[in-house]
Formats: C-alpha cells, structure tokens, sequence
C-alpha cells in the first residue's frame, strides 16, 4: 500500500505518509473496507430493535471512537459506548443489552490472541465464570423488574456515576503516583498483595497457572458481582474484574487480562441469551454495526498507543472515566428541562 | 401519479353531475399517493400526498387529521429525592393514538369554535385521553389533570409524534384539494386513520375516512419477529455473529 501511494508520485504526498501513522493505518485497510466506509456514510439506518432511525455515520463512528479508545488503553469500552449509546437517544435498555452483544465479538477477538500466548488461567476462569453465570442470570432478572418499574435508566445511570468514580479517581491517583515517582527517583516498590482474612475463608483450591493457593469463594464473589454488573450496565466488567484479580485475588498480572476476558466471552454471552429471551432488546443490527467500527477503530488506537507511555494512558484513561462520571451525574443531579417522560408501551 | 389524476377528474366529474342534488355525503373525496408504508432498514420517515376533489364554494376549508394506532404510553413525573432527580410517580394513559397530526386550509381556530373542535374530536385535547384507573392521578380533580395532560402533549410534541403545527392544505377553485404529509421515522407500524372534513361557516358539512397501513417490512421487520417470536433462537444467533465477527476480526487483523 505503501509502495502504491508512493507511486502516486508527488512529494508532499511521500512526506505526509513517513510522517503520519494514522494516515498510513487508513491506507493499510483493505480496499473493500474503505469503500464500505465511504457508501455508508450517506445513509441513515432503521434500527428493528431500538426503533429509531439513526445515520449510520454516527453508529460506526460510535464503534470506531470508542474502538479506538480501547485499542489505546486496553479497555473493553463497553463503559463508555453504553453511556454513549444512551445521550445518542438509543433506550438504555437496548443500550445495555446491545452492547453486551457486541462484547461478546470484542472479547473473543482480544480473548483469541491471549489464549494463543497461553495466557489464561482457565481453571480461575472457570471460577469466575460460574460467579459470573450466576451474578448476570440475577442481574437480567433485576434488569427486567427494574424496567417494568420505570426506574431501569435512574438504575443504569447511578450504577455508572458510583463505578466510574471509584475506578476514575484510583486510577488517576494511582498514574499521578507513578508519574511523581517516575520524576523523583528512589522510590519503592509496594508489596503486590498481603494475606488477610480473605485467605482464611475455606474451599481452598490450588491455581497452577495463577501460582495461587486461596478459596474459591473468593473468585466466585468477584465473578458474581461483576455478572450483575454486566447486566445492568452493559459492561465486560473488566475495569471491576482486573483490578480485582490483581489486588484481592494476588494473580500474576501477566494472565490477569486473558483470564477476565474468557470470562466476559461467556457472561456476556448469556447476558445477550438472557435480554433477547426476557426483554427483547438486543438489537444485533446495531451491535453488528458498532463492531464494524470497532474493529477498525481499535487498530488505529493500538498503533497510537505506541506513542504514549503507560501511566500517560492511564492517566488519560482516567479523566475520561471521570468526564463520562461527571456528566452522568451531573444530569441525575440538575433540574431536568422538562420533569415528565414519555414511553409508549406496545 | 397520472391514474391518481384520471381518478380525480372522474370524480370531479360525478360530483358535477350530482351537484344539484348535493347532499351530506358524497360531497368530498380524498386519496393519498401512498396507501401502505413498509418500515424498513432503510426507513427514515416518509412524505406522502394527500389530494381529493370536494363540492367546495368560495371560503370553504378543508381539515385533515392523522391519527396513528392507539397504543398505551406511560407518562412519568420526576422529582428530587436526596439530591437526585428520580421518576416517582407513573401514570397509564389508555389508548392513546399514537401519531396525531393536523393539516388545513387556514388555522384551525379560525376553522371551527372550540365546541365544534370538541364535539368533532379534533385536536389532542379532544380526544378523549383516559387514565389507567388504580394509576396516581385517576379520578383526580381537572385542574391537576390538565397539568399532565399538557405535559403530555408537550412530551409527544418533543418526539414529532403530536406535531403542534397545522400543516398546509391547499384548496385549488374550490374543487382540488391537495396537502403534503410527513410522517416522522419513529411512528409506530399498524392502521392509520386519515379524516378528511370540509367546513363551511364553522360547521363541518362533509367528511372521508381512509386508511394508511404502516407496517415493518424487509429486513428490519424481519429482525423484529425473529427477535419477538423466536427469542432463544434469536438470543443464540445474536451470540453466534458475535463470536464469528469477533473471530473474523482477530484473524484478519492477525498479521497487523
């Protein structure tokens, strides 16, 4: 592809392509995707599930963004494309179900490349997966009385404020604290994880690949937890479940990733057989199409990611967790335009 | 278009022929261009025409109203509960059309009184709204009512689907009438109702009613039913594409 542009001949044009990543990642795409790029982006597209009409620029552009995002930090993004999805006037409910659908596809292309390095930890994940079987079949149930009750998108906003502030601010703290440490040399080095009462609690199991001895309680409950939270809020969990794994569980950070995301393949996987049978609002149209963008967005952000350094993305990542928090919250908190809402009931 | 013409002229025609005799009925007759409308993929609301000829004398009007298929709407009422805005209070609206919409000759309050507006059932505060009973505000006193009947129009008003506007109609000689019509992309797929009535001093003296089916078709319709009546099958294919795109996407993007 290169040779091909060069070819086009002018100067500008050769200077343009050494100098810029992104435009060489574009003309690195196959032909057949830049040219469904540009004839989709006239049109607008009826969502079957959602029941809007919506450009379909904006859907991949969506994917595209939020794919990219997560190419650059090594995130799920599912955090941040149902939030998105909801101000672009998808329902929540279809937001939240859609996007677990979509992050089947999202984790099983990350999830591939981390089983191919032999990096899961399959009998952890197995564990959690059961927690989390449990954790998203409650959380479905929740979803649909919730929704019955009217209250589903207080429920799903308020779920994003309270766990993106948390994760938000220890992120920040944590990258401000390398970068400090970073510039004033000599610090130490803190101790990974120490025993306390949660490695008295029985059911002890061995994990070879974990290198871990602890009770299975413990990945049960985490796996759980983060099951309903990827029911209700559209999520992998992973910004819940990586920490976790690392700082209560003790697990070596190098399974840590492909471990979490063989969970996600099947939690959300049920999620998305769960919605579709109990509320109907998987929309696989639009899950179809964010993928599409997704992919795509997700090279650019990995190769961009080359550029930056660790606790730089982190930090970013962070303030961008804190500014979806803070927008969310502050729509719960301001006196809305208008008090009453409308949903017509079919 | 031409037939459409050949139709009008045909009925221009026998309404000449009848006019002596004119009575009540049989006075006006409209069509529109387009009588079913498949919501598809590509579905981003519709315009149509609606024409028809009318016995007319100078300084008639013509009123259209467009009433969608009626549905449930559950109308929700927020307010701040420790610090946060919350819906606390929902409230069932029964039957309500769904779509309403109003086109005519000249504005509607110069058309007809409001007690002719009213007992027409024209315009949204006629139509007869009826509260769930056992929800908060049944059986409440008018004046609360009205403040969420209000509320109501003004929320259906924000989603196109209680446009305030009166569109245009255009009287041609007093004979031909034609409107524009625009539906919004999120109507709901059934039965409309099209109520064509032609006023002279404020009193309606003649009245059509034709029907516009809207309906999901193509592959958006064919999403929706899968989704509706098969919802296991729809719930392991919709896992089935994930897992193949997301495969798809780690093999073509393996070597990169």
């Amino acid at each position: 592809m290169r040779i091909a542009l060069a070819s086009h001949g002018t100067l500008c044009e050769t200077r343009f392509a050494k100098r810029s990543h992104v435009f060489w990642v574009f003309t690195d795409l196959p032909f057949c995707v830049k040219s469904t790029l540009l004839m989709l982006a006239s049109m607008y597209i009826y969502l079957p599930i959602a029941e809007i009409s919506m450009h379909i620029g904006i859907i991949i552009g969506l994917g595209g963004g939020v794919g990219f995002l997560s190419g650059l930090f090594g995130v799920g993004g599912g955090f941040l494309m149902t939030p998105l999805l909801i101000f672009f006037g998808i329902p929540p409910a279809v937001a939240v179900a859609t996007e677990a659908n979509q992050i089947v596809a999202s984790s099983v292309s990350g999830g591939l490349a981390h089983m191919r390095r032999g990096n899961v930890d399959f009998k952890m994940g197995g564990i959690l997966l059961l927690g989390g079987v449990v954790g998203s079949s409650l959380g479905v149930m929740l979803f649909t009385t919730l929704r019955e009750m009217g209250q589903i998108d207080l429920v799903i906003k308020l779920s994003y404020v309270v766990f993106l502030g948390i994760i938000g601010f220890l992120m920040l703290l944590e990258s401000v604290r390398t970068i400090l440490r970073t510039r004033r040399p000599g610090g130490r080095k803190t101790k990974l994880h120490q025993h306390n009462w949660l490695h008295g609690l029985p059911l002890k199991m061995r994990f070879r690949r974990s290198k871990l001895y602890i009770s299975a309680l413990l990945p049960l409950a985490i796996g759980a937890f983060v099951g309903v939270l990827a029911a209700i809020m559209g999520v992998g969990g992973g910004f819940i479940m990586v920490p976790a794994m690392i700082y209560l569980l003790g697990m070596p950070t190098s399974v840590v990733v492909g471990t979490s995301l063989f969970q996600i393949i099947f939690v959300t996987a049920n999620v998305t057989f769960l919605q579709s049978v109990q509320t109907q609002t998987v929309d696989f149209l639009l899950a179809g199409l964010l993928l599409f963008g997704a992919v795509v967005g997700a090279q650019f952000g990995t190769r961009a990611s080359a550029l930056l350094r660790g606790e730089q993305l982190r930090g970013l990542l962070a303030l961008m967790v804190l500014a979806v928090c803070i927008k969310l919250g502050f729509d719960l908190a301001l006196r809305p335009d208008d008090l009453f809402s409308v949903e017509l009931l079919k | 278009m031409i037939r459409a013409h050949q139709l009008i002229l045909g009925f221009i025609l026998l309404l000449g022929m009848n006019s002596l005799a004119a009575a009540n009925s049989g006075r006006l007759v409209a069509d529109l261009s387009k009588s079913k409308i498949a919501i598809t993929s590509g579905f981003h609301g519709t315009d149509l025409l609606l024409f028809g000829a009318v016995d007319g004398a100078a300084g008639d009007d013509i009123l259209v109203v467009i009433s969608g298929p009626p549905t449930d709407i559950a109308q929700r009422r927020k307010a701040n509960r420790v610090g946060i805005w919350v819906n606390v209070e929902t409230n069932i609206w029964q039957k309500v059309p769904s779509l309403y919409t109003t086109l005519a000759t000249s504005p509607i309050d110069k058309i007809a009184s409001p007690e002719t507006l009213a007992s027409l059932a024209i315009g949204t505060s006629n139509i007869g709204l009826e509260i769930a009973a056992g929800t908060p505000i049944a059986g409440q006193s008018k004046p609360m009512a009205s403040e969420y009947i209000a509320a109501l129009q003004a929320n259906m008003a924000n989603i196109d689907l209680w446009p305030r506007q009166t569109g245009n109609v255009t009287l041609t000689k007093n004979a031909l009438f034609r409107a524009e019509v625009k539906l919004p992309a999120n109507i709901l797929s059934g039965t409309y109702d099209v109520r064509v009535l032609q006023f002279r001093n404020g009193v309606a003296i003649s009245e059509d009613i034709t029907n516009l089916y809207i309906n999901k078709g193509g592959l958006s319709a064919g999403i929706y039913n899968f989704a509706h009546n098969y919802s296991a099958l729809y719930g392991i294919f919709a896992i089935l594409f994930a897992v193949a795109a997301g495969w798809l996407a780690a093999a073509a993007f393996r070597r990169s």
